[in-house]
């Protein structure tokens, strides 16, 4: 495991989950992770929106859908480990619990800086991966070469 | 796979658990990637479905096409539960619920509902492993049932190959089985399916309640009077002439808890009245459609007095439905959207990022974060975040409230250095929230005047990061509260 996903784990960025995925990664399947971490993105980006539609109302906020898209992102969240992003979620979730207005803006502040962390360093992961593959192409030309 | 008649796999019960036919709802595209995934690598037949309604189609599209089902809880069409429901009273398939929230309550629910195993999210490989369990232990229990069943041999011949591959086979094999099938354990395999029908009782073939089926059930019993029913009076009405009172007898009690279940959440959620009276048209249409399944299976034929009861109970359901259906539907679709992510000033942005890709991202923004910025230090390590609301504030992380972070900032380095994040820099340790976000304080002008001036790549880089395929102009008037990267209400 290199270093900036040790360092991820180490922060609680990512958990286990993170790991399971990678080990689904195989001969079938060999971009499974950066596969379904795109479609997280995709997927938690659309909530984020919808979050912050909501939030954007300066009178009623539908506390209900407010719920329901945070369930679907912290959801989402625990399919690839994203561990801090779904803490964030369930306090998210408890300030609309208790219809905290200014809790709820806070916290959906810092759910897009955690997620925009996240994604950054998963960029960056990815790429890193994927400068390891090109050198061992590079190095050891012929060779077929596992993931 | 044999190929049944439809064209679709038939199941081979000398392989079990190999070749299960799986059918996965859920409305997260990832989770379905990923169970997908993860059941394939357990030798699994994989079906994947990201809508309720969608899966009931397929399900009665494909009788007895599918060995068991798994559902999430939360689905945007119809509730989990309801999907439950109609799965085990049309197909009498196990199903096993998932979600993310663990809730005794709601397990229960799910239990209550005829849940075989409720899972929580995230699911880990070694719990799909196990679900083959459910539909063993369903063909056992059918085997008892002096209604059915096909597929005795097929028991066998399921346990013959699990005692082969685990100790774990044995758990199931000890008390479950009669006396006349034990014998069978001992002889030899080949001749089972010749002396078992010489030794058992008749065998009878496995009763599938299609919606038809049930729809001539349910007007039967509406016909009769829910309070006078029973099974012999039933099975004369539907005019079915292979159809035994046996079978008839245990779908009447399906059908009973069935609706007692429907009766209590009704009174649970009868406080929740319509909400949405608007329907566009395309939600009109799926509404009915909706409804009209509903309809078929509850059946709400003729009907007299007694059975007016039942009636307006289910009637009342059909709306709720509906306005389950449309109220999802509507939160899909977006509204007028005003974000700050379109949101651009006259501040020129060095760092235009585009659209992410996967591999080919440049990442400017990103990696001249950290320069500069007097980060907070916190402990991460051992405890997972605690966030806590302390009169209104919010403080993240465990901060003391008081705690005020006064920014240094320096314009970030525009160079892109991708080798920066892999230096064990103080700062990578740090989760590096801005500091705005982090205000014990309550949000007063003063503080955001003080940090707009020294964020402002800070912020651009946040909108941009987030800012996809969004074409929104945002309003003029609203560009000015959301360009400060805070919510003043």
């Amino acid at each position: 495991m290199n270093r900036l996903l040790s360092l991820l784990f180490q922060q609680g960025v990512l958990d286990e989950q993170f790991l399971q995925l990678q080990q689904l990664q195989d001969q079938t399947s060999p971009n499974f992770v950066s596969e379904v971490v795109t479609i997280y993105f995709h997927e938690s980006e659309k909530q984020l929106r919808n979050l912050r539609n909501i939030l954007l109302d300066r009178e009623m906020w539908d506390y209900v859908k407010l719920g329901i898209h945070l369930n679907q992102l912290m959801g989402s969240s625990s399919s690839i480990g994203a561990k801090r992003v779904r803490n964030i979620c369930a306090a998210f979730r408890t300030a609309v619990e208790q219809n905290n207005r200014s809790a709820c803006m806070r916290a959906l502040e810092v759910l897009e800086h955690e997620y925009c962390y996240l994604k950054n360093k998963l960029h960056e992961l990815f790429q890193i991966e994927q400068q390891r593959v090109l050198g061992d192409a590079v190095r050891y030309p012929g060779v077929v070469h596992q993931q | 796979m044999t190929e049944g008649i439809n064209g679709f796999s038939s199941p081979r019960p000398e392989i079990f658990p190999a070749g299960l036919r799986v059918l996965v709802v859920d409305d997260d595209p990832t989770w379905l990637k990923i169970l997908e995934k993860m059941l394939k690598k357990c030798s699994y037949e994989v079906t994947t479905c990201g809508l309720a309604i969608e899966a009931l189609d397929l399900l009665r599209e494909r009788k007895d096409g599918f060995d068991i089902v798994i559902s999430d809880v939360n689905m945007p069409d119809m509730d989990g539960f309801k999907l439950l429901e109609h799965v085990g009273l049309e197909m009498d398939l196990p199903v096993i619920m998932m979600s993310v929230d663990g809730e005794t309550s709601r397990v229960m629910r799910g239990v209550q509902h005829g849940a075989c195993d409720y899972l929580l999210k995230p699911i880990r490989m070694k719990e799909l492993r196990n679900i083959w369990q459910h539909v063993y232990r369903k063909k056992i229990h059918e085997v008892r049932d002096p209604e059915s069943h096909e597929g005795l041999e097929e028991i066998l011949m399921m346990r013959n190959v699990s005692e082969q591959q685990s100790d774990d086979a044995y758990l199931f094999c000890g008390d479950d089985m009669t006396p006349g099938s034990r014998k069978r354990k001992d002889s030899e395999h080949k001749n089972e399916e010749k002396d078992f029908a010489d030794h058992s009782s008749v065998k009878k073939a496995r009763v599938v309640w299609t919606v038809d089926l049930h729809q001539k059930f349910v007007k039967a019993v509406n016909l009769i009077g829910f309070e006078k029913v029973g099974p012999k009076k039933i099975l004369d009405l539907m005019n079915v002439p292979w159809l035994t009172r046996e079978n008839v007898a245990s779908h009447l009690q399906k059908y009973r808890l069935y609706l007692t279940r429907l009766q209590k959440d009704d009174l649970k959620t009868s406080s929740s009245g319509p909400k949405h009276p608007e329907f566009s048209p395309r939600d009109a249409t799926e509404n009915r459609t909706e409804t009209i399944r509903v309809q078929q299976n509850e059946a709400v034929s003729s009907h007299r007095t007694p059975s007016n009861l039942i009636i307006q109970n289910l009637n009342s359901t059909i709306p709720k439905v509906d306005i389950k259906c449309n109220a999802s539907l509507q939160t899909i679709k977006p509204k007028k959207i005003i974000t700050g992510y379109a949101a651009k000033t006259g501040i020129s942005n060095p760092f235009e990022s585009t659209q992410y890709s996967p591999f080919n991202s440049v990442l400017p923004t990103q990696y001249s974060w950290g320069g500069g910025f007097k980060e907070i230090q916190f402990k991460q390590e051992h405890n997972p975040p605690q966030f806590q609301v302390q009169d209104g504030c919010f403080t993240g992380l465990g901060l003391p409230a008081q705690q005020k972070i006064i920014p240094s900032f320096q314009p970030p380095d525009p160079v892109i250095s991708p080798t920066w994040s892999l230096k064990e820099q103080t700062s990578i340790n740090n989760m590096e929230l801005s500091p705005f976000l982090l205000q014990g304080q309550h949000c007063s002008s003063t503080n955001i005047d003080h940090q707009n001036k020294g964020l402002p790549n800070d912020q651009e880089f946040l909108y941009d990061a987030l800012k996809f395929d969004f074409e929104y102009p945002a309003d003029s008037s609203e560009y000015h509260v959301i360009d400060q990267g805070l919510f003043i209400i």
